[in-house]
């Protein structure tokens, strides 16, 4: 059992000087993620033993729900209404919303179905802010540059391109919708705009609305979805199964309407999934900064049809998360904190990384002082000291102004955050891979379009601050135009949920249990379960 | 019919002449007025004598909220004859101020004098248009009228009547809402005390009497307490107006002694149940009451004998419900009118009606779970008296009342998704 | 559970709770079923999780969010379900293009605003504690970025929208302000260079180049 510095100990050693040392034994960067990265140092990854993504390591609790079986059989969808769509959007947060938007807009006929409500997702828990290269020192190279080499050079060039090429015409367009950014001297017309700089970045490039950007952006974007009159929203539906026709083709997904009690099949030209990552399967058993409804579904579903997957063995723990009170560990204090100045200070008062580097070096630092007992230890819990109170005796106005979240953040942990430090740990934030998907933000399969934390290959193996705001639009517009294509086309014949059986065949043929069923739609402490919520009939259900 | 076999007083067809004021006296109006004239201090002792008690659905007992205004020492005094009548089920005063606006009118005059109010407002509910202009009408008759100006003389002072529409919100019928609304703003409840008698209408003492609470008075100037004391059945006095509606064979207005019983009502003047079907139960003058059902039948329609019955006789709105009819669904109905008339100030009740009307929605579409009706018992729970009036109240009795004694329908309801 | 562990009851279900735990925690270890109400989980900005809470010997209801309210003895809880306007205020912001009409068209929009009563049922409704009244008058009165500023940490909980008896939906009208004002007046001009140089191509991306050091 590790053990820290008491938080007695520890606030003293801090409040002696305002000039912490730095120690002397940093890691090289490698040993360091070897040693205390979770990805690395966690649950060992197993191969995948189904799917087309056969023998790539993935970690094994997510293994288990990507390799489920289903919720439903073909039999509980009879007598289900059904309902034509020219395009389905899955998943309501900022992706979801910016496709059905592009694709609304092209005259599509759009139904968004989300599991909780269009809005409630992890985009509005954004906080930090947007990556687009506007500076004269920035470029949209040094932006392609930077997150290349962020993600160990393991993303894939064409989306990094696409995406750091889109920036600015994001920008443009989120300012075309209302979403407010800060600028410099509050010079609104013709200035320029606030810059941060993201950990691992060459130049500062983070774009923001205070330090709650993510809100600003989607409740924009929600009410631009809910007014928007070629869009249908479906509250609180989440997808148990995706439809697929003859040809083992994307045409649409069943949803479970939770307030009706009923399955709906929602049939479609074209499905789009941006439902999200995977936080709440609470990997290594560490807290998470994510939204409740960030269970996988999305992920699930595609593998089960047939999507290729890439790095499902790799996560982001911000460096960041609250270890301090209980019951808000987990919760995020945006990076936005650090790229303003805000130092890492352990138990003993010393600084031990510099905290500007990216986010899986950070956060494998951190993790590195707890486990060599050099962390704080208050009720039980372990963490370090993330200090602001030097960035506010310099500047008395910087709550108000750039930090408005983490004023809210430290009154709920009662702390004055001019005089006393956050406790922090690293908290599970971020799923780096997910589908493949093309510059389109089309999967392998046909008809079917994932964006978002569920779409894989933008940042490799660490995902800088700033990049996954820019990527659910970037991408989210690009899926929704290219998904909007093709409306003369026939809607598929006979969907139904073959590709279910398939994956039955092939779950049966590796030994695998029948019995873990999947998506999770809710993490386990939702205790929820839809065999029982739905009165399934057949033996099939989950228990 | 046995309507015929009834006293009559605010139906008799005779009374009922319109807004032509020759006619009214030709029935015997204004003899009333003249005799509260002749001793303006007596008519408090009269109507105490005949037990007259308050129509709008509290019962108070008439004289004294007369007294307390009476006991006030103010320059101006204001009596409000409340005319919203909103409620669902409820049609009784827009059929007196229609039929007989003098009736009314002269009601307020006695009133008046017998409180030194000199300030008289009708304020009515403006979907009630004929009444509306009947009581426009009226009201230019009498202010041109001999006995108007002298019942000012005896009154003292120049006496100021006012016809004014309502918001026709039923909000707009709580007392405090009233003097808002007449003030010319939004129907908003008031923060209690003060109470209007202290601090009403443009701060000035003030009481609020219900259209057919005032509509009684004159009669019983004319034929005295005791005349009106034995009209009612038992303790009970007087006449009571009951708004039959539902499952019933005839439903209407009816006029019977008060203290009729229930079954009566039902089975005798309304004709009995539609088409034969089985009695089971009745949402009384709200409806924002305790339910009655079947035990009930033999309860005397008084305000005291429902009381005693854990409801309340109300407006004397008698919605009847039979075998064939959904409690859950009627339920669900009227928590929609109180969600929708909640006026928002109080964002509990807002939310609260708002909640409780959701769930029930649930329920009568058949989507419900055990989970909504613990949810439902809970904001039974959490909500009474957390607004300024008590919409909030009637809404959550009414919902309680129905889950205590037809929990079965409810159930049934889980069952069924 | 601890012994100073508190006992109280939301949505009907009696819940035992370390005081530390907010109501939505407290809920979900209970044992209760969570699938709705429910969304970021603690940082109060998804606005899923308003209820009314009654406290202990206390008349008042209060709305608050279950994500961060903490737990007390005798507390009484009730979530309120998801709200949206039935008549929405229907726009296209790519139709509000006219910054000399803006006055106009926010009152074509929310015409209810300028019928305001002054209640204060927004204000006591807002679990943020922002003055939705004042942010109404100030649009009313003409104060448009000053009213759009009212609404700055507002997260959409619908709770004053559901509150108004004159059907003002002022959170609406906040975001409608906010949106138009920004859409009409934020130019920065190091954003319509770069956009110039990119579709220009001026600017573009070697995917080859990844370990050149980019010339400004």
């Amino acid at each position: 059992m590790t053990t820290g510095i008491s938080y007695t100990e520890a606030l003293a050693a801090f409040n002696r000087t305002n000039d912490y040392p730095m120690r002397d034994d940093a890691l090289p960067k490698d040993d360091l993620l070897r040693g205390f990265h979770p990805d690395q140092a966690g649950e060992a990854p197993i191969p995948l033993k189904i799917g087309v993504n056969s023998g790539m390591p993935c970690h094994p609790r997510l293994a288990a729900i990507l390799q489920s079986n289903a919720l439903i059989d073909d039999v509980n969808i009879v007598g289900a209404e059904i309902q034509n769509t020219d395009i389905l959007v899955i998943g309501g947060g900022g992706a979801g919303a910016a496709a059905a938007l592009t694709a609304a807009d092209k005259g599509a006929r759009v139904t968004l179905a989300t599991k909780l409500l269009v809005g409630d997702s992890n985009t509005v828990m954004a906080e930090g802010g947007i990556q687009a290269a506007v500076g004269q020192d920035d470029s949209p190279q040094r932006h392609f540059n930077d997150t290349y080499k962020a993600g160990h050079r393991l993303a894939d060039k064409e989306l990094v391109k696409q995406m750091a090429l889109d920036g600015p015409d994001v920008i443009r367009w989120l300012i075309q919708m209302g979403v407010a950014f800060d600028v410099l001297d509050d010079r609104s017309f013709g200035g320029r705009l606030k810059r941060k700089k993201p950990g691992g970045a060459t130049a500062p490039r983070i774009l923001s609305c205070k330090d709650y950007t993510g809100l600003e952006l989607m409740r924009v974007l929600r009410e631009a979805v809910n007014l928007h009159p070629n869009i249908t929203i479906m509250n609180r539906c989440p997808t148990v199964e995706l439809l697929s026709d003859d040809y083992g083709n994307c045409a649409g997904a069943v949803v479970y309407n939770l307030e009706r009690r009923r399955f709906i099949q929602l049939r479609a030209r074209r499905t789009i999934i941006a439902t999200g990552g995977s936080g709440r399967l609470h990997l290594n058993d560490f807290p998470t900064s994510n939204h409740y409804g960030a269970t996988a579904d999305g992920l699930v579903l595609a593998y089960r049809i047939g999507a290729r997957l890439r790095e499902v063995d790799s996560f982001q723990y911000h460096p960041t998360g609250l270890a301090h009170p209980p019951h808000l560990r987990g919760g995020l204090v945006s990076e936005a904190a650090r790229s303003l100045g805000a130092k890492l200070v352990n138990g003993l008062g010393e600084r031990f990384t510099d905290e500007l580097q990216p986010r899986d070096v950070v956060a494998s630092a951190i993790l590195r002082e707890i486990a060599e007992g050099r962390g704080v230890e208050r009720d039980g819990q372990l963490g370090i000291f993330l200090d602001v109170t030097g960035l506010i005796a310099d500047n008395p106005n910087i709550l108000k102004e750039a930090l408005v979240s983490l004023a809210h953040l430290a009154g709920k942990c009662e702390l004055d955050p001019s005089t006393t430090p956050l406790m922090i740990t690293p908290t599970l934030h971020y799923q780096n891979g997910g589908v493949v998907i093309d510059r389109h933000g089309e999967s392998t399969v046909p008809n079917l379009f994932c964006v978002g934390e569920v779409s894989g290959g933008i940042h490799g193996r660490n995902r800088m601050m700033g990049n996954a705001l820019l990527e659910i639009i970037s991408f989210g517009r690009r899926a929704g135009a290219r998904a909007a294509e093709g409306m003369a086309e026939a809607f598929a014949s006979r969907p139904g949920i073959h590709h279910v059986h398939d994956w039955q065949r092939q779950l049966s043929m590796a030994g695998l249990p029948l019995d873990i069923h999947g998506p999770t739609l809710f993490p386990d402490y939702g205790h929820f379960n839809l065999a029982a919520d739905a009165k399934l009939a057949s033996s099939f259900a989950a228990e | 019919m046995t309507q015929d076999t009834t006293p009559q007083v605010l139906l008799n067809p005779e009374f009922h002449v319109g807004p032509d004021l020759a006619g009214w006296y030709a029935v015997g109006g204004g003899d009333g007025l003249r005799t509260a004239m002749a001793d303006p201090k007596a008519c408090l002792t009269t109507i105490e004598a005949s037990g007259l008690r308050g129509m709008g659905g509290a019962g108070f007992p008439t004289s004294r909220k007369w007294g307390m205004l009476a006991e006030r020492d103010a320059a101006d005094k204001v009596i409000i004859c409340n005319g919203n009548e909103d409620e669902p089920g409820t049609f009784k005063d827009r059929v007196l101020l229609e039929t007989s606006p003098h009736q009314v009118i002269e009601g307020g005059l006695i009133a008046a004098l017998a409180t030194g109010a000199n300030y008289l407002y009708y304020y009515i509910n403006p979907h009630h248009m004929k009444g509306l202009a009947a009581m426009r009408r009226a009201l230019e008759q009498w202010l041109v009228d001999d006995l108007f100006q002298d019942m000012q003389k005896a009154l003292g002072k120049s006496m100021h009547i006012y016809v004014v529409e309502s918001s026709g919100l039923y909000i707009g019928g709580e007392e405090t809402a009233v003097i808002s609304s007449i003030e010319g703003g939004f129907p908003f409840p008031r923060v209690k005390p003060p109470f209007p008698v202290e601090s009403g209408l443009f701060g000035k003492p003030t009481i609020i009497n219900n259209v057919e609470t005032l509509s009684n008075v004159s009669h019983i100037l004319r034929n005295g307490a005791d005349w009106y004391q034995n009209l009612g059945i038992g303790k009970a006095a007087g006449t009571k107006l009951y708004s039959l509606s539902g499952d019933v064979l005839r439903p209407g207005l009816y006029e019977l002694p008060m203290g009729t019983s229930l079954h009566d009502l039902v089975f005798i003047h309304g004709g009995g149940m539609l088409l034969g079907k089985e009695f089971k139960a009745v949402f009384t003058g709200g409806p924002s009451n305790t339910l009655l059902t079947k035990k009930d039948l033999d309860v005397a329609m008084d305000f005291d004998s429902v009381r005693e019955r854990n409801s309340r006789l109300g407006t004397g709105a008698m919605i009847v419900i039979s075998e064939g009819t959904s409690i859950v669904r009627k339920v669900t109905e009227y928590m929609d009118f109180f969600a929708k008339g909640s006026c928002g100030q109080c964002p509990p009740c807002k939310s609260g009606t708002f909640q409780i009307a959701r769930i029930l929605e649930r329920f009568s579409t058949g989507d419900s779970t055990e989970s909504d009706l613990a949810a439902l018992e809970n904001l039974c729970k959490i909500l009474p008296g957390c607004g300024r009036c008590a919409l909030i109240d009637g809404a959550v009795t009414v919902v309680e009342s129905s889950l205590e004694t037809f929990r079965d329908e409810y159930l049934a309801g889980i069952q069924r998704s | 559970m601890t012994e100073n562990s508190v006992r109280l009851i939301i949505d009907g279900r009696e819940v035992s709770a370390d005081p530390s735990k907010s109501i939505l925690q407290a809920f979900s270890e209970s044992g209760g079923t969570l699938v709705s109400n429910v969304g970021c989980m603690g940082q109060g900005v998804c606005g899923s999780c308003r209820c009314m809470v009654r406290r202990k010997d206390d008349r008042q209801v209060n709305m608050e969010l279950g994500c961060e309210t903490q737990v007390e003895d005798g507390m009484q809880v009730a979530f309120v379900s998801y709200f949206q306007p039935k008549r929405p205020h229907v726009y296209d912001m790519k139709d509000v293009q006219d910054s000399w009409s803006l006055y106009n068209t926010m009152n074509e929009i929310f015409p209810q605003a300028r019928n305001c009563r002054h209640c204060s049922g927004c204000d006591r409704a807002c679990p943020r504690g922002i003055d939705v009244q004042k942010g109404v008058e100030l649009a009313v009165n003409g104060d448009l970025s000053g009213a759009a500023e009212v609404f700055a940490e507002c997260i959409m909980c619908n709770l004053c929208t559901l509150a108004c008896p004159e059907r003002i939906r002022p959170n609406h009208l906040g975001l409608f302000l906010r949106r138009a004002t920004t859409a009409m007046s934020l130019r920065p001009v190091d954003l319509m260079q770069r956009l110039q140089e990119i579709e220009t191509g001026a600017a573009t991306i070697d995917v080859d180049a990844v370990d050149v050091e980019p010339t400004p």
